[in-house]
């Protein structure tokens, strides 16, 4: 599904590189659920945004299929990007001035999906989280655990074939860190390949794939 | 997704008050101005674009050129009409207009007694084919074609006779002869340059029955047959002048030339061709016009400083968006619906206001704001283009910036605007330029003013007033102005042609002799005590005396008569005024004038124009005023005097006086309107732009709270604090000074072009409006300073 190859990314200080990737080598399948592990400073989050393409400033090859993203157009990449790729936070980063049902929405309405569909999806996606009492709430009125829900709702309303996680549980406790967990295996067993980047080992059990990073480089990659 | 659009944008407002408060009160505020100012300048460009086929009305001006120098009039001659009905295959229809009211009033007695009127008119029975104005009640065709027929307006008629239906069939004594109402018309509207309340049967004056080629004293209009060429017309109309004038010309040794004016340029035209209403300077409009741009452009520029200003705080929104696939068109409509919605409640708002403030509006300005215009389709459409074109400006800018940010740096929040600070700072820039420009040209327009309102005219304009009375009293005036002195009511009176401030007469004179140059020379008609009256100085020799001749009692001008003249006009012939003395000149009929005196120049018309060479004679009969000088003390109590003296000799006109000094104020009524508009402008630029900065300083402060608090801790006084928050727009302010004072500059040698008497504007008005605007700007940085250094520390410290 994804092939990473030779990748580095660096920032040009005044007297040197420093490089926070230094030759990544990576082939994701579909279906895989990966786990990014490693300390503060390692690269998982900048693996992430360059996997997730959040980040196109980086060298090497990154092959998504059979396609090149460094020789696709700005239009194909921008589809690719809406119709591939889910995102979920650390810090849940839904829009403070809409509600459950709007944060929910907004992809949707960034993909063209029909009012009626619309309407159809976010149903599904408030009654399988047991959010529907909540749907007219804002953000600053829910739990930590229930904004990541809305978090990782608003990721898969567009159906999304990659969901890229950036430590979704890093701001929960234990109880809804769990919680959060048993919804991705849930969305693994669905089919949906997921890549997650965490500090807790813990949470690396679900998965069936751990990646180690150390100062840009991956130490080790073992099935589970 | 519109719907999604608005009602995020409506949430984004509600949020953040502040932002959303400054930029709805700039941008009604502009919209206001702008929207007054267009319908004003609708107004002033609407003029006479209401007859059907106005566009091929023409007027017809006369061109005389007589000893070399050309003159433009506005009148024409009497046989003009007849001869372009008859001869000209081009014209379909020509009317003639004989405006009493440039020579005289006429008094009116519907049967109440004499009513002094001055909208009084003659004109043929065409009048109607070529002005399609609608008669209300009365005959409708075939009117004034016979003597003593009249047409009144439809308020005249109720003025006069209460209602429509009963004006007509009365009759009517104009002067002390009878008219019969014929018809009653609607009024004139208020964008027409014609401006009547009577119209009456030119058959009525001699030469309505019997049409001549001179004097020129008429307006004439045709309406030109449709596809007709102006310009073929014109040359027609040449050919006639040499058939018809030709001989004339060359005997007399002048030249005419016809010429058209299209109707609907009169009135911001040569005001000098068209009398009848004052018109409006082009030039006027056109600055007008800019100037409600750059308001509004003011108005664009808080939005768009604010808000991108602002977009800072919303840069984890953005990356948000475009994580989750939002496209920069998709962003971009966002924050572009967000500026329209503000827009529109700003337009809305503003039409409120225009409503409410449009009849005090129009009082000031005295132009009436036709308010109704707002709600016709052209004025829908013009609202629905101002909320496109300023919605689309204000947001366009602010939301390249947002929908451009990288998504990763906009959600860590690293983005600095950098690049967005020096287009913030440029328009800034051109923010205080503008209101500072604004305000030097008021001081400056208010400068030129006060210098003529106090210059020293050369004699006392004060406590001085004019009487104008008719004809048929002049044999009564010694006796009027024996009683009056004899009341107490006046110290001294002198019997002038007019007012000391407007004498127009052209003579020209010949100082003979070993000076062979003749030149044009304006004459003043007055009797014995004007000099004593005014407090005029003499230079060298002295007054008329009782034994001099007036000029009614020359005989074949062969006489020796004296006269006064001004320095000008000795200096204009070579001579000291103690030379001038005892000079024989040919003035005219007066063919043996002999210089008496000359006396300093005063100004004797608008300081438009500079003191040219004056003559003064003795010629009480062709007075037509009476100049009074009244004593010290309440003059309400002394009119009243005066009045009771006139009511008892001349009981059938009305005591009508005016006080020069007044007078002379109304000379500058068109740049004292434009100085009131001035400043009313200025004002409010200087507002938007501060209220406009009052939201940019907070936004900083905001951003640097902590660093403020910081440095407080460290112990900064507020003084400190304002020193680090002001000094970036003090840079700012600075520039925007010089560019201003460039402008100032141009400016004040453009306007000042039209005087010929200049005040010195010197630094003043440039300093005063840096001062004003730079304590303005400092008051606003200093609040909004004050505020965030009196935020306790702890409480922006301990966060982090």
């Amino acid at each position: 599904m994804i092939e990473l190859q030779h990748i580095d990314k660096y920032i040009e200080s005044r007297f040197q590189r420093i490089f926070l990737l230094k030759g990544i080598n990576l082939t994701i399948s579909q279906g895989e659920f990966i786990t990014l592990m490693g300390p503060s400073g390692a690269g998982k989050s900048t693996l992430l945004n360059i996997l997730g393409l959040l980040d196109e400033d980086f060298e090497g090859e990154y092959r998504f299929g059979d396609k090149d993203i460094r020789k696709m157009k700005q239009r194909e990449l921008s589809n690719l990007h809406k119709s591939e790729f889910g995102y979920i936070f650390q810090a849940y980063h839904l829009i403070d001035e809409l509600t459950v049902y709007e944060n929910i929405e907004t992809p949707l309405l960034y993909r063209n999906v029909s009012s009626s569909e619309r309407k159809s999806i976010i149903a599904d996606l408030l009654d399988r989280f047991k959010m529907v009492a909540k749907k007219d709430l804002f953000p600053a009125q829910l739990s930590g655990g229930q904004q990541q829900l809305v978090g990782i709702a608003r990721a898969i309303a567009g159906k999304p074939s990659l969901l890229l996680a950036d430590e979704p549980t890093g701001n929960l406790h234990s109880a809804q860190a769990k919680e959060i967990m048993e919804i991705f295996q849930e969305l693994h067993r669905e089919g949906t390949t997921i890549i997650q980047a965490t500090h807790a080992r813990e949470n690396a059990e679900y998965g069936t794939r751990l990646i180690q990073l150390i100062d840009g480089r991956i130490e080790s990659d073992e099935k589970i | 997704m519109w719907k999604n659009y608005f009602k995020i944008s409506f949430r984004n407002l509600q949020k953040r008050k502040l932002y959303a408060g400054i930029n709805l009160l700039g941008l009604t505020i502009a919209l206001v101005s702008f929207i007054s100012i267009s319908l004003y300048i609708f107004h002033e460009w609407s003029y006479d674009r209401m007859y059907s086929d106005a566009e091929r009305i023409y007027k017809i001006n006369q061109e005389f050129v007589s000893a070399g120098e050309r003159q433009l009039v506005g009148t024409s001659p009497s046989m003009l009409p007849v001869v372009l009905r008859d001869e000209f295959t081009e014209v379909e229809k020509a009317t003639l207009i004989f405006d009493l009211g440039i020579f005289s009033t006429v008094m009116v007695d519907a049967g109440m007694g004499n009513q002094e009127e001055s909208k009084f008119a003659y004109t043929d029975e065409y009048f109607f084919d070529v002005f399609d104005l609608k008669v209300l009640a009365g005959q409708k065709s075939k009117i004034l074609q016979h003597p003593f027929e009249i047409i009144l307006t439809q308020s005249t008629a109720q003025r006069l006779f209460g209602t429509v239906e009963n004006a007509v069939g009365k009759s009517l004594k104009v002067d002390d002869r009878s008219f019969k109402v014929l018809a009653v018309m609607e009024d004139f509207p208020q964008n027409s340059h014609l401006d009547f309340d009577f119209l009456a049967s030119f058959q009525t004056h001699r030469h309505g029955k019997d049409p001549q080629w001179s004097p020129s004293n008429y307006y004439n209009y045709v309406k030109l047959k449709e596809g007709a060429n102006v310009a073929d017309f014109e040359r027609n109309l040449a050919e006639m002048v040499d058939r018809n004038l030709g001989s004339d010309q060359k005997e007399y040794g002048f030249e005419t030339d016809f010429y058209t004016q299209p109707v609907t340029a009169i009135h911001t035209g040569d005001p000098s061709l068209s009398p009848i209403k004052p018109g409006v300077n082009l030039k006027y409009l056109y600055i007008f016009g800019i100037v409600a741009l750059l308001l509004l452009g003011i108005g664009i520029i808080n939005y768009v400083n604010l808000a991108t200003a602002e977009a800072t705080e919303r840069n984890k929104e953005v990356g948000l968006r475009k994580v989750l696939g939002a496209s920069q068109t998709q962003l971009f409509g966002q924050f572009v619906s967000e500026s329209m919605i503000l827009t529109l409640f700003a337009l809305m708002i503003s039409i409120l206001v225009v409503y409410l403030l449009g009849p005090i509006l129009s009082n000031w300005i005295q132009v009436p704001l036709q308010l109704g215009l707002l709600g016709t389709p052209l004025g829908f459409c013009f609202l629905a283009s101002v909320l496109v074109f300023v919605g689309f400006f204000s947001g366009t800018y602010p939301s390249l910036i947002l929908s451009g940010m990288k998504p990763i740096s906009a959600l860590d929040n690293k983005v600095k605007l950098g690049g967005g600070a020096w287009v913030r700072k440029s328009l800034v820039v051109f923010q205080f330029f503008v209101s500072m420009g604004l305000l030097i040209a008021t001081f400056v327009v208010k400068s030129q003013l006060d210098f003529m309102r106090e210059v020293s005219l050369g004699y006392e304009k004060e406590r001085l007033i004019s009487l104008s009375y008719p004809y048929q009293a002049r044999e009564k005036i010694p006796l009027i102005k024996e009683e009056m002195k004899r009341s107490g009511a006046a110290v001294s009176i002198a019997q002038a042609a007019d007012m000391p401030i407007h004498i127009k007469a052209g003579y020209k004179i010949f100082p003979g002799g070993d000076n062979p140059r003749e030149f044009m020379i304006t004459g003043y008609a007055v009797d014995l005590d004007l000099i004593s009256t005014l407090n005029i100085n003499f230079l060298a020799g002295g007054n008329f005396s009782q034994a001099d001749l007036s000029r009614d009692q020359l005989k074949d001008g062969s006489e020796e008569f004296p006269i006064l003249l001004n320095e000008s006009a000795v200096k204009e012939m070579g001579w000291s005024p103690e030379e001038a003395i005892g000079k024989r000149v040919n003035l005219s009929d007066m063919r043996n004038a002999v210089i008496k005196g000359v006396v300093e120049d005063f100004y004797f018309n608008s300081l438009h124009q500079k003191v040219s060479p004056l003559v003064i004679f003795n010629s009480p009969s062709e007075a037509n005023v009476l100049l009074i000088r009244i004593p010290e003390g309440d003059p309400s109590s002394h009119l009243a005097r005066l009045e009771q003296v006139w009511n008892l000799q001349v009981p059938d006109r009305p005591f009508n006086p005016q006080f020069v000094d007044q007078a002379y104020a109304n000379l500058y009524s068109s740049e004292q309107k434009s100085s009131f508009i001035f400043s009313l402008f200025a004002g409010i630029a200087v507002f938007i732009a501060c209220i406009g900065l009052f939201g940019l300083v907070s936004y900083v402060a905001l951003r640097r709270t902590q660093e403020i608090s910081i440095r407080k801790v460290l112990g900064a006084t507020a003084w400190d604090v304002l020193g680090v928050l002001a000094l970036d727009f003090v840079k700012l302010l600075a520039v925007s000074s010089l560019l201003a004072v460039g402008f100032g500059i141009w400016f004040s040698q453009n306007w000042l072009e039209d005087f010929a008497n200049q005040t010195q504007v010197g630094w003043g008005p440039y300093l005063l409006s840096m001062v004003t605007v730079l304590a303005l700007a400092l008051t606003t940085i200093g609040y909004r300073t004050w505020k965030v250094y009196r935020v306790n520390p702890s409480k922006t410290l301990k966060s982090e």
